[in-house]
């Protein structure tokens, strides 16, 4: 593989509010042609990072380059303000103006960028093709539906060809439908232009679904970075474990270590063997849903206490002695609330209680 | 490799200039003075001590003085609240007829300055007023049982025209209510006579305690409804008090009385400010659009709109047009009929250089006064609010001072301050220009502060990322959204200042008059017709300029 350029890089951020720190030593690289997402519940310090990087906030520490030149350096106390990062972003509230046309407001970083007429025109065309804005042109914002509005933030956001991008949740306003469509668009348009997109979400869906790597925060720190797949399948803590995707936790014993990796024990007294290189002690076991056989031959008894029907799929809770587990199934297991069961665990992870 | 357009930051920032520049002038015109008039009242020619204090309470004349403010405010706060939340209630939740007619005409008065009702009020009820006459000719008496130049009549009056800052709040609160609440009450049983008494009223509670609050500060500061109802009958307030005493003329006393003024007028704002920002933690009052219900007033329904319509005339439109009336008829107390109208006093006005000037001070000065404090309110918003710059909110707080300030303490701290070398201003037409800056300072500061929040943040960060600097983000994104609500907030400032009498009546000198000024002064030297031919054109201007605004702001600010 070619060694891709770096767009933007952030090494060692800091940003303290008073003496509450929002940001806490974060370090991330994004490269050229990438979807970069920053995951992590409400206030972990996502839009703070965002803002940083965007030059909007200025940090308490460290130090941030876009496409290779140092635009905010702490120590160095250089602050190039955000106009002259040439960076497009949009805001999680779109913040279209509101006193100017979806013409004006996509043309505008345009017009203070100088260009000539035709040239305005022609980007103009562009991209209200792109965005499926035609005919829109004229209206006022208060005049467009909520997607509209945040296709025009987007297109305003492009209009420079920046060959960066910051996104701040974009689609946390809009009903499911539209973000899901969004979502295709987004990152549509990203492998159509090339541009490398540093996006922020609270939604884990919507991370996975779009970012070719993503960086899960907590209280201020980068906790695990990865590709999608690589943080679904090993999530390096309870954390990041429980935040991505849906998961159980069970108490759990290693009781032995064996050549496939380690026998574990459950509280209702059932043993498995798991691949792990864990000692021996006591363990918080995390299964996925769709890592359980359920309706086995063998496995260990169980109870089924709730089932939910999710078209192709059907979620049962399941009781497992004293503990309960949310398991997946196709749809041809047909199993009532009360039916005794037997199930199996394929695949879990250990993690120190 | 350095970016090749770095700044570094912390560097030399002009809005820092600015800020100091605006704390010297706050500094200047509003603390130094305003301390002055502290100092002054604890001032003894044996130094500092509360004797000036101790000779107030002890004249009886100053006590009673104090005591007529206390229970005539008291009194017409609780008169124009239990109309204020009455009517409210009718307007807002029963099925009365022309709803929006009533609300419109019910809050006429607040476009009326009280000094102007305060003369329509003596042209209707005084010894040959209209409704005087009228009574007499229906009933042959020889005179009307009342007299117009009586405390009462000041109770009264004073009433109507804090009435619809009242009848707003509680209007305001009641269809804010979320009808879920009330619904819930109906779903347990209770009738809505019941729900209205268990659970409406409790909630806009807070709404009338507040409004009750600002309405007693409103008529204890007043200064121009005792002035012409009550110096006749030998009535004093404070306020007209401090105007005697000014008069003679004696500072010590004056700033004492000023400050007891103050103070007293003083802790209900702060409680009303304290209850708005309790009551803001329950959100009982959500901001969702809600459909009230509206009671049935059954057969009621005629009678109690006869009632509110009545009530609503003689609020605002009946004083209007007996202002009108008058300024057309040929001699004060002529019958009304078309041989007895005309224009002589709109031309006898023209021709007087006083009238001449007064239009020209007030407009001047009302111009300068909204222009300057609107600039610096702008200035002072954004430092605050938006630069979130250290010690804007310092500049903040001292711009809003004023707001605790009554007027007649203005017009005294401006004496004070500026009658002595090197800045000599106290009389000209300069001073009244600073006591309106003071005056209206807190005025533009909030209407400012309320423009900006409206304003969202990212709006202007989006112009920063999009590739604009400070100054073209101010040019292309935050004046143009503030735009209206600045032009709003100037005519907010310009109107009031256009009719102010309090300070001006303290303060104007020969050749610095203004309109209250003169008006006052006709009035009060019996040219009743010349001093409502002024008063029509003033009136005209506000409620056109009233138009105005509401336009600007959807109806949502009124004068
Ligand atoms: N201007 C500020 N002053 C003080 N504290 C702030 C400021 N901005 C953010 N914070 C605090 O910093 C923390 C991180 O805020 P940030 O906005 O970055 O969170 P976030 O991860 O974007 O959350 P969300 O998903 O809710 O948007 C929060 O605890 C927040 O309260
Ligand atoms: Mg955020």
């Amino acid at each position: 593989m070619a060694k891709r350029e770096k767009r933007i890089e952030v090494l060692n951020l800091v940003k303290q509010f008073g003496d509450y720190t929002a940001v806490n030593n974060v370090s991330f690289k994004v490269y050229e042609n990438e979807f970069f997402s920053l995951l992590g519940p409400s206030g972990c310090g996502k839009t703070t990072t965002l803002r940083c990087i965007s030059g909007l906030e200025e940090p308490t520490a460290g130090e941030i380059s876009i496409s290779g030149q140092v635009m905010t350096s702490a120590e160095e106390n250089l602050m190039v303000p955000p106009e002259r990062r040439e960076i497009g972003m949009v805001f999680q509230n779109y913040a279209v103006w509101p006193h100017m046309t979806v013409e004006r407001n996509i043309s505008y970083p345009l017009r203070l960028a100088k260009k000539s007429k035709r040239e305005i025109a022609a980007k103009l065309d562009y991209l209200l093709d792109l965005l499926e804005l035609q005919g829109l042109e004229k209206r006022f914002p208060s005049e467009l539906s909520g997607g509209q509005q945040q296709r025009v933030a987007l297109g305003r956001a492009l209009s420079t060809d920046p060959k960066v991008m910051l996104l701040d949740e974009p689609l946390s306003n809009l009903d499911a439908k539209l973000r899901e469509q969004m979502r295709f668009e987004l990152k549509d348009l990203q492998q159509k232009t090339g541009i490398s997109i540093l996006y922020v979400t609270h939604d884990q869906v919507e991370a996975m679904a779009m970012s070719d790597r993503v960086a899960v925060m907590k209280k201020g720190d980068i906790v695990q970075e990865g590709s999608p797949h690589e943080i679904y399948e090993n999530p390096k803590d309870q954390f990041v474990a429980d935040f991505i995707g849906t998961m159980n936790f069970l108490p759990c014993t290693v009781t032995a270590k064996t050549d496939q990796g380690v026998n574990v024990r459950l509280g209702n007294g059932a043993e498995f063997g798991l691949d792990s290189g864990a000692e021996r002690g006591d363990y918080i076991l995390a299964v996925r849903p769709e890592d359980i056989v359920l309706g086995s031959e063998e496995g260990t008894d169980c109870e089924v206490d709730v089932r939910i029907f999710l078209g192709n799929l059907i979620e049962y809770r399941v009781r497992l002695g004293e503990d309960y587990l949310r398991v997946q199934t196709d749809a041809s297991l047909r199993l009532e609330p009360g039916d005794q069961s037997r199930l199996m665990i394929k695949h879990g992870l250990i993690f120190p209680k | 490799m350095p970016a090749k357009s770095a700044v570094k930051k912390r560097s030399f920032d002009i809005r820092n200039v600015l800020m100091v520049f605006i704390l010297l002038f706050f500094l200047a015109i509003i603390v130094y003075p305003l301390f002055l008039v502290v100092v002054k009242s604890v001032s003894t020619k044996t130094g500092l001590s509360l004797e000036n204090y101790r000779k107030i309470l002890l004249s009886s004349a100053n006590m009673k003085a104090f005591w007529n403010s206390l229970w005539v405010s008291s009194v017409a706060t609780l008169l124009c609240v239990t109309a204020g939340a009455g009517l409210a209630m009718f307007v807002v939740r029963t099925d009365i007829p022309g709803k929006s007619w009533l609300k419109m005409l019910l809050l006429l008065p607040y476009g009326i300055p009280p000094f102007i009702g305060a003369m329509a009020w003596a042209q209707l009820f005084g010894p040959v007023g209209y409704v005087s006459r009228l009574y007499t000719n229906l009933t042959g008496a020889f005179s009307a049982p009342w007299n117009i130049y009586s405390a009462a009549v000041v109770v009264i009056v004073l009433a109507v025209y804090q009435f619809p800052v009242v009848f707003i709040t509680i209007s305001g609160a009641l269809g804010k209510i979320d009808t879920s609440l009330e619904e819930a009450s109906r779903m347990s049983g209770a009738g809505p006579l019941r729900t209205l008494i268990d659970v409406t009223l409790p909630l806009i509670t807070p709404a009338i305690l507040a409004s009750s609050l600002l309405a007693f500060v409103g008529c204890i500061s007043n200064f121009g409804i005792p002035a012409l109802l009550g110096f006749r009958a030998r009535f004093f307030v404070l306020t007209t008090r401090i105007y005697s005493a000014l008069a003679i003329p004696d500072m010590t006393l004056a700033t004492a009385m000023a400050v007891l003024l103050a103070v007293t007028a003083g802790i209900p704002l702060l409680l009303a400010k304290r209850l708005e920002r309790r009551s803001g933690k329950f959100t009982v009052i959500s901001g969702k659009s809600v459909r009230p219900q509206t009671i049935k007033l059954g057969i009621w329904r005629i009678p109690i709109f006869a009632v509110v319509l009545t009530i609503a005339l003689f609020a605002g439109v009946v004083p209007l047009l007996s202002m009108i009336i008058t300024s057309f008829l040929t001699y004060w107390g002529a019958p009304l009929n078309s041989a007895n109208m005309t224009f002589d006093h709109y031309k006898y006005i023209l021709n007087l250089p006083m009238a001449v000037r007064a239009f020209r001070n007030s407009a001047f000065l009302a111009t300068l006064a909204a222009t300057i404090t609107m600039f610096i309110g702008a200035l002072v918003s954004y430092m605050s609010l938006r630069a979130k710059m250290k010690g804007a909110k310092v500049l903040d707080f001292m711009g809003t001072i004023p707001y605790a300030v009554p007027c007649v303490m203005v017009a005294i701290a401006m004496i004070l301050a500026w009658s002595k070398p090197p800045l000599v201003l106290y009389g000209t037409i300069w001073v009244i220009l600073a006591a309106y800056l003071v005056r209206y300072m807190p005025f533009s500061i909030r209407t400012t502060n309320a423009t900006l929040q409206q304003v969202h943040f990212s709006l202007e960060e989006a112009a920063r990322v999009s590739g604009a600097g400070w100054a073209q983000t101010m040019k292309d994104v935050v004046l143009p959204l503030i735009k209206p609500g600045l032009v709003a907030g100037w005519i907010l400032v310009f109107m009031p200042a256009l009719r102010e009498l309090t300070i001006s009546v303290l303060l104007w000198s020969q050749g610095a008059e203004t309109l209250g000024v003169v008006i006052y002064n006709m009035q009060d030297a019996g040219y009743t017709q010349i001093a409502a031919a002024l008063s029509t054109v003033v009136l005209f201007v506000i409620l056109s300029g009233n138009a105005i605004v509401r336009k600007l702001s959807k109806g949502e600010i009124t004068i």
